[in-house]
């Protein structure tokens, strides 16, 4: 399906990278489907590009490949939810963001799927060791100070 | 907004299985016990607030996000982490 962004102009996206939360992610409840748009072929950071409304789009990334002991406790209704099976590991995302001192990942929030369905949704973690602003990368004080000059 | 006075090991019930109790009061603090139901998520509403904040503050992002002036941090590390990942034939590969 043809999908339209303000990002990237008009996308052609394959039904089988659409990804659907039901309940929408917070504080975007009317955006459910999303196209997984994955810029580079050996990249870890992908668009997850709103089918519904051309302007919302997230980075996004695979918190185990940062962060090993990274695991997210699903109660029953939210495995339901989503109709992820018992024994079934759900593919887990986590929201990209960009500040003055590198990139960070909101862990405490983050997106889950049922990889055979592609239907997810977004968790809050009560687990305090992880936070929305977990640091991925973190950019030197030179690159930092060109920055702010440029 | 319905105001209670209650002391300590008092409790408040709402609905027919939600049951709040006030475990302990110290100064300005208030450890409140909550029992509901796993179909009740309940949660610190001061982290809900934080997810959906930083889900619209990260929806405005453009363009390459992971270059600072010019130059791509940590680039190398993470070159090694998409190697990594594309030999793992994970669950992501069914939907990336």
């Amino acid at each position: 399906m043809l999908v339209q962004t303000t990002r990237f102009g008009p996308v052609e996206v394959d039904e089988s990278r659409l990804l659907e939360f039901p309940a929408g992610l917070l504080g975007f409840s009317r955006a459910r489907r999303f196209a997984l748009l994955q810029p580079d072929e050996r990249g870890v950071f992908f668009w997850l590009q709103s089918v519904e409304s051309a302007d919302v789009a997230f980075v996004v990334t695979d918190p185990c490949l940062w962060s090993q002991d990274f695991t997210v406790s699903l109660r029953r209704e939210q495995t339901a939810e989503i109709g992820l099976p018992e024994g079934v590991t759900p593919q887990l995302l986590v929201i990209v963001n960009r500040r003055d001192h590198g990139i960070t990942a909101n862990m405490q929030g983050p997106l889950v799927i049922n990889p055979a369905t592609r239907v997810g949704l977004q968790v809050v973690l009560a687990d305090r060791r992880w936070t929305t602003r977990h640091e991925l990368v973190s950019v030197s004080p030179a690159t930092r100070a060109a920055t702010q000059t440029a | 907004m319905l105001v209670l006075s209650r002391q300590r090991d008092e409790r408040i019930v709402i609905g027919d299985d939600v049951e709040v109790v006030v475990v302990d009061i110290r100064g300005d603090k208030v450890r409140l016990g909550i029992v509901a139901p796993n179909t009740v998520s309940v949660h610190r509403k001061e982290i809900y607030e934080a997810i959906r904040r930083e889900n619209q503050d990260a929806s405005g992002l453009q363009g390459d996000v992971t270059r600072f002036n010019g130059v791509t941090p940590g680039s190398e590390a993470i070159r090694r982490l998409a190697q990594r990942h594309q030999g793992h034939g994970d669950s992501r590969r069914e939907i990336a």
